[in-house]
This record gives structure tokens, C-alpha cells and sequence, in this order.
């Protein structure tokens, strides 16, 4: 490239890991790392108390549960202490809640009845504490609802991780039949090379289309390698790359054997040589079975020998 | 190919240690390019260190990498 001062950090990004050296990163939103869903508050103009929801509506169900208790024993609290130094308080039949032992039972029990908007109505508030029964009535409610939504929506959840699953699988199975194909379609081009009665351009025009379809299926693997969540197994794996091991070998002989090229085909070969050549056992995100390793170095091998 | 040409760069090039990369990190003159796919960086690499995918080597080494006499680092996951 011309450039005439270049150094060389031998070990890497394993050698600086191993030392301990900062390490920075970069969060990319495509990959989401938690499967739990972030209800956003999109438009500005909501009120306040629908974003308050939406908060409430991130946190896991057990907090929630715990929010809920705590709201109730605080508001019977508020309850009991405003009977003692006010003069309104809660009012258990013609009598009013006495600030004591006994009377914070009530208190709190005339909680509970409000938040689950039973309203037995033999204790209820009197003066400006009716605006706090109200308010706790509301929220009660609302942090029900929010409560039994978390509880239907897990089972949801489950099934959509189940989704993805299987449309993973099928991703993979898809590719492996994919490759296998492409490989046919390699060895019938070279039978129709050597039979040289076949059409001028003709070998041509269907090696550039199987390039496309063999860039498509690079990519695909590429995605797979380094962009999904889920796991493939690596047996799978395995058997993936060695199909796509097979192309390639397939392929170089077919260029070996057959000089004609055009701008498209050019462009193709380059753009499979530098997917096959990003197929790096050391570069992936995970580490993977030695095996495995070995297959994606010979890839890498191949992908050098294309373009 | 790209590859191959690097590699013929960088088998030329003098090695560089750990030690000195840390102890220039906060020096702005220093170069240290990452040649890793874009997620591999995203996961995680060295501060100050730019990301420059070996496929893209040719299409963006002019732009990121003008001056061709400047001293850069470069660097992968391993000792590949």
C-alpha cells in the first residue's frame, strides 16, 4: 500500500487482554443484549404520570410486587400519624382511630382494603385524608394491572425466545442446502466448461450468477458468525464450514481451469474473498472447538487464493 | 489479497511490546490501528485505536491513513 513505517503488536488483543490494559467498547444497538423489552416513552406530550407507567412497567415483577406492598404500608402510616397530631384521622364507626398499637392495625388494614379497592366501609377517612384514599386507590390499581400484565406476558416471552430459536435453525439448515447446491452448480459449469462445444460467454454468464448466490450465502454465514444472540451448535457449525470449505475449493479449480472474467465477476470473487478471508478463527466473538478453528484457517487460506 | 499485502507490510515491520503501547497510549501522535471485523471491535479494543477492517483496507486506508511516512500500529486478536 505504500506505506513505509508500520509496526506490529505482536500478541494482540490476547496479549493486551492478558495484561490487564484498558480495554474500550463500543455498545452496538443492532445486537440487543437483555431479551427483556424496554417500553420507550416515544412522544413527548405524553403526561407525566403515563411515563411514571412506563418506568414501572421496565421493573421485574417481583419489585414490583414489593413497590406495591411498600405504597400500602406507607400510606398507613401516613394514615395513622395524621390521626395523631390533626384533629382527622380514620373513623371506625361513630369513633375515631385512636393514634395507638391498636389504632395502626386499622390503619394499615384500612390500607390494604383501599389498594385492593375493596372499601369495606367500616373505617374511612375523614377531612383531607379522603384525597389520599382516593389517590392510593388509583395507584393500587395501577400497580395491580401492571402485576397480573407482567405475569401473562412471561409465558409471551417464552414463546417468542422459542420463535427465534427455531427460525435460527432453519437459517442454519437453509445455508447447508444452500452450499450444497452452489457445489453442484460449480461441477456443472466445469462439465460444461471441458465439453468445448458449449457457447461462447455461457460458461461465463452462469458463473457470475452462482458467484451472487455463493456472496448471499458468505453473508448469511458472516451474520451467523458474528451477529446473532443464540448459539449454533457447533456440529452445525462444523458441517457449514466444511460445505463452504468444499465451495471454495470447488471454485478455485473452476477459475484455474477457466480464465474468462468480466467486471461483475470480478467484483463478486473480490467481495467473497474478503467475507471468506473475515471468517477468522481468532477474530469471531466466541472461541470455538480447535476442529472448527482449523476449518476457518483453511477458509481464510482459500479466500487469499481467489481474488 | 488484501490480506497477503498487509501481511508482507506488517512481516517487514518492526514488533512492538505491550509495555510501549501503554506507555504511549495518551500520546496523540501515536497511531494504533485495529484490522478486525467492525463486531470484533465493537466488543472490545484497545482506546484510542481505530478500526480498519481488512477487507476495507484499500477502499479506506487513503482516507483514515493519509500520510504514508506517519509511524502507525497496527494489530489483530492473536498472533495471526
Amino acid at each position: 500500500m505504500g506505506y513505509t513505517n508500520v509496526r506490529y503488536y505482536v500478541g494482540g488483543m490476547a496479549d493486551w487482554v492478558e495484561g490487564c490494559g484498558p480495554v474500550e467498547r463500543v455498545e452496538s444497538p443492532a445486537v440487543p443484549r437483555q431479551p427483556a423489552r424496554n417500553i420507550q416513552p416515544s412522544s413527548p406530550r405524553r403526561l407525566a404520570w403515563a411515563n411514571c407507567l412506563g418506568i414501572l412497567a421496565n421493573w421485574p415483577l417481583e419489585q414490583l410486587v414489593g413497590f406495591w406492598l411498600g405504597i400500602i404500608i406507607f400510606f398507613g402510616l401516613v394514615y395513622w400519624i395524621a390521626g395523631i397530631g390533626m384533629g382527622w384521622g380514620l373513623q371506625a364507626g361513630n369513633a375515631t382511630v385512636k393514634p395507638d398499637l391498636d389504632g395502626l392495625g386499622t390503619a394499615i388494614y384500612f390500607s390494604f382494603v383501599t389498594a385492593l379497592s375493596i372499601g369495606y366501609g367500616d373505617v374511612i377517612p375523614l377531612g383531607p385524608l379522603r384525597i389520599l384514599a382516593v389517590t392510593e386507590g388509583i395507584a393500587g390499581l395501577l400497580i395491580f394491572g401492571c402485576v397480573i400484565s407482567k405475569l401473562v406476558s412471561r409465558r409471551q416471552e417464552e414463546l417468542v425466545e422459542e420463535i427465534h430459536r427455531t427460525t435460527f435453525e432453519d437459517r442454519l439448515d437453509r445455508v447447508r442446502t444452500n452450499l450444497h447446491l452452489i457445489l453442484s452448480d460449480f461441477d456443472a459449469i466445469d462439465q460444461i466448461n471441458r465439453e468445448h462445444s458449449a457457447l461462447p460467454g455461457l460458461v461465463l454468464r452462469r458463473l457470475e450468477s452462482s458467484e451472487r448466490v455463493f456472496a448471499g450465502e458468505l453473508k448469511t454465514i458472516h451474520d451467523l458468525l458474528y451477529r446473532t444472540r443464540l448459539l449454533p451448535e457447533e456440529d452445525a457449525l462444523e458441517s457449514l464450514l466444511a460445505n463452504l470449505a468444499l465451495c471454495l475449493t470447488a471454485l478455485i479449480d473452476l477459475l484455474n481451469s477457466q480464465p474468462q472474467r468480466s467486471a461483475a465477476l470480478d467484483a463478486d470473487l473480490k467481495t467473497i474473498s474478503n467475507l471468506a478471508n473475515e471468517i477468522c478463527g481468532e477474530c469471531v466473538p466466541r472461541t470455538y472447538a480447535p476442529a472448527l478453528k482449523r476449518w476457518m484457517d483453511q477458509i481464510q487460506e482459500m479466500a487469499k487464493r481467489i481474488a | 489479497m488484501a490480506k497477503v499485502q498487509a501481511k508482507e507490510t506488517v512481516t517487514s515491520g518492526q514488533p512492538i511490546s505491550r509495555d510501549e503501547i501503554l506507555s504511549r497510549l495518551q500520546d496523540p501522535a501515536f497511531m494504533l490501528v485495529n484490522v478486525m471485523p467492525k463486531e470484533t471491535f465493537d466488543a472490545g479494543h484497545i482506546p484510542h485505536s481505530i478500526n480498519l477492517p481488512v477487507a476495507e483496507i484499500e477502499k479506506k486506508a487513503r482516507q483514515v491513513l493519509p500520510l504514508l511516512d506517519r509511524e502507525i500500529t497496527v494489530y489483530c486478536m492473536g498472533s495471526t
